[in-house]
């Protein structure tokens, strides 16, 4: 099962474009990465809070929503986050490439 | 934080210092009052002490901490008295005496009095709180207004009894439960200021950075919760990605490819492969469907990969249609290589597949299980030969599936109990030889009736229930083992299920109606083995077909019977095994040998027929049964006039002689 998940993630990875992979669990401790120790690690805060705060916006809009998906897209990256009750996935890739 | 805080302290002094100016001024004023509502005790006790209480409690309880303070300071300078003045005097009998005795000091005794009925404040109160509400909602950072509320007023309360209560001292502590609830709503409003900042400082102290070990990390990955999150989220991330359009599009900026009017003008196009390299390479594609729910998923078995003996011998995937992304959405697999699949048409979570070791095996997308959750035992009373076609017939509520296995023996099962067919019947050919079936199909929404091609080249229509359950009828015309066999199924003004098309290893398509055991046409274009063959979901006169030699070939009977309508090579030439078309009609699947799928896409001229379609195409078949006619008269003509041409040559070299 384990593989599984390393499966998942390496095709993940192998995507053009495809700059690192980073799970977070909902603490914004950094589970497993693909990319160096200190841009993971400000990656993973910077991102869980704003996955939090992105969700509560979504409830405070109508408590019976939630988040589900967000892509932020800025001039170099695109950052993808899935977030779920337990762990974040957050993908970061290159879009021109 | 500490600026806040600072600028609360700050405005509480301001305030505070406000009310004892104001409550300086009312106590004045009040004075001369309190002296006469004194005297007034004087002369008459028990009514005189109720009413002071009835003031008092008219005029409300101070807020805690402000009766904490005036009264703090009037406890230092006179704390006999004070205790005497406080509204529970009418409560304890022992003071009142003491209110008697002391008849003539009460006067100073009653400049403490009014210090509680100055307690209007309740006005100035409530602009205050509404001042810290609104800063402390904009600076809430976790909580959410709503939520703000509820909780202060519920920590206020027991805050606000907790922390005031020491500070009151012996005066708090005597104060009567009963007057409490009074002025209860003032105290709470002011809580809320305090209560937030604990609250945040709080929540700072929670927050600590933590580092997880290598184990804990491992313990994660390992979790149940971790791979299914994963496989979630996994899935919908390669979707996104692979979502290649780029919403940053300057069409003013340069000129656009034009490409398009090309594509358009083909009849047949490429779109996609689909293929795997861990589980589709070097395997045969055996059987493609689409799910009814969600017409974007194609299914796919595959046959073993000889190149990879440890890898499981039978392969059903899942691709989407609708994402671009390229891997398959599910994998299933088991020991034997999987002949035929398809969905569980009304279930759409099931798939089912029929394995060459007689098996049928049941996957379910909802576990988390590559391996079958089901499957038919192999036994004397279901298959024990290869099923290499099954589909699934009836209604929602009664619906069966059919399979048939190459020594003609066919089981219909229920869904829910696959320990044993419910059914068995044995398709046997005259001499009760069985029939080596090898592709099946039902006519439109018919559940008894079907066709099935042979390996002995012959074509037989049965039946499942009747009298004459069982072959009915044997079309024979094939040089070789049938291939494929389709059902016209296109529903319109003219009813054409009695006509199928079926694909041989002789190199050629023949179309037949069930009425009639002779073929109304024989295609004979192809230079290969003609592997498979499908009527068009949506347009009456168009069929496609596949060959050994990599060609995919549309056929519009309309346009054209001699040759067909589009014509494409599939890239690498390999040996195309099978075909189907999507749901709409607009797009056409091949499976290779090679373990890919193309999709193509079909042009919307040929995929949606006109009006006239039907009856074009009933006039063309009757023109090409007319054409059958005409050829087997001249031949019979040909016969015929060979005969007498042979005997009078006889004749001629007997009379010679």
């Amino acid at each position: 099962m384990a593989n599984e998940v390393e499966d998942t993630l390496k095709r993940i990875q192998s995507h053009k474009g495809v700059v690192g992979i980073i799970v977070v669990n909902s603490e914004g401790i950094p589970i497993k990465t693909t990319l160096d120790n200190t841009t993971t690690v400000q990656y993973a805060g910077l991102i869980s809070s704003l996955s939090d705060k992105a969700r509560s916006v979504v409830r405070d809009l109508d408590p019976s929503n939630d988040l589900t998906f967000l892509r932020i897209r800025s001039k170099k990256h695109e950052i993808m986050v899935a977030p779920d009750k337990e762990f974040i996935l957050i993908v970061i890739q290159n879009p021109t490439d | 934080m500490s600026d806040r805080r600072a600028e609360i302290e700050r405005k509480k002094a301001k305030l505070q210092a406000l009310r004892e100016e104001k409550s300086r001024i009312k106590r004045e004023k009040e004075m001369k009052d309190v002296e006469d509502a004194t005297t007034r005790t004087l002369i008459g006790a028990g009514g005189d002490r109720k009413e002071l209480d009835d003031m008092l409690s008219s005029l409300g309880v101070a807020p805690l901490s402000d009766v904490l303070s005036s009264i703090s300071s009037a406890n230092s300078l006179t704390p006999d008295q004070s205790q005497n003045h406080t509204p529970d005097v009418s409560l304890q009998p022992h003071s009142l005496t003491n209110n008697i005795s002391h008849a003539k000091k009460r006067s100073p005794q009653l400049t403490v009095v009014p210090v509680q009925t100055t307690n209007i404040p309740p006005k100035e109160i409530v602009s205050y709180t509404k001042q810290t509400q609104t800063t402390t909602s904009s600076h809430e950072r976790d909580a959410h207004a709503t939520d703000y509320y509820v909780l202060t007023y519920d920590d206020g309360q027991g805050e606000d009894e907790e922390s005031s209560l020491p500070h009151i001292g012996g005066f708090g502590s005597k104060l009567p439960p009963g007057i409490l609830p009074h002025g209860l709503p003032q105290v709470k409003e002011v809580q809320p200021a305090i209560t937030a900042v604990e609250q945040e400082q709080a929540k700072q102290e929670v927050k600590e950075v933590r580092e997880l070990s290598e184990e804990e990390k491992q313990m994660i990955i390992l979790s149940e919760d971790f791979q299914h999150f994963i496989d979630r989220a996994g899935r919908i991330m390669e979707r996104a990605l692979c979502e290649s359009i780029d919403i940053y599009t300057d069409y003013s900026g340069g000129l656009g490819e034009d490409g398009m009017d090309e594509k358009s003008h083909q009849c047949v196009s490429f779109n996609r492969t689909f293929f795997d390299e861990r589980w589709t390479k070097n395997r045969v594609v055996t059987a493609l469907d689409w799910c009814p729910q969600y017409p974007e998923l194609l299914l796919s078995a595959y046959n073993n990969n000889e190149e990879a003996p440890n890898d499981p011998d039978g392969v059903v995937l899942i691709w989407n249609t609708k994402f671009k992304k390229t891997t398959p959405e599910y994998i299933f697999h088991c020991q034997s290589s999987v002949l035929s699949t398809t969905f569980a048409r009304f279930h759409p979570n099931l798939i089912l597949g029929g394995t060459y070791s007689g098996q049928i095996v049941l996957w379910d997308n909802r576990v988390q299980k590559r391996t079958p959750i089901q499957r038919t035992p192999l036994s004397a009373t279901a298959h024990t030969h290869p099923v290499y076609c099954m589909n699934v017939v009836g209604t929602t509520n009664a619906h069966n599936l059919i399979s048939i296995s190459t020594d003609g023996r066919l089981c219909s099962w229920s869904l829910d109990m696959l320990g044993q067919p419910q059914e068995t019947l044995d398709l046997h050919k005259v001499q009760s030889k069985p029939v080596a079936v090898t592709c099946l199909d039902f006519p439109h929404s018919d559940v008894n009736n079907f066709v099935v091609g042979s390996e002995e080249g012959a074509a037989y229509s049965a039946c499942r229930h009747g009298a004459k359950a069982g072959v009915t009828d044997v079309y024979e015309g094939h040089q070789g083992p049938i291939t494929g066999i389709s059902v016209n199924a296109v529903q319109g003004g003219i009813d054409f299920s009695h006509m199928f098309l079926t694909s041989s290893i002789d190199w050629t398509i023949k179309l037949w109606s069930l009425k009639d055991t002779k073929p109304i046409y024989s295609f004979e274009d192809n230079g290969d083995y003609v592997l498979d063959v499908k009527w068009s979901p949506t347009n009456p006169a168009l069929f496609a077909a596949v060959d050994g030699s990599g060609r995919l070939d549309l056929w519009n009977l309309n346009q054209d019977t001699e040759v067909p309508a589009a014509s494409i090579m599939v890239e690498g030439c390999p040996a195309l095994n099978k075909v189907s078309w999507t749901p709409s009609g607009t797009h056409v699947t091949v499976g290779d040998n090679q373990g890919k799928i193309w999709v193509y896409d079909v042009a919307e001229s040929f995929a949606h027929p006109r009006h006239d379609e039907w009856n074009k195409f009933l006039y063309t078949t009757q023109e090409l049964r007319n054409n059958q006619v005409d050829e087997e008269l001249e031949k019979s003509n040909f016969a015929l006039s060979n005969t007498p041409l042979s005997s009078m040559s006889s004749i001629a070299s007997t009379s010679l002689r």
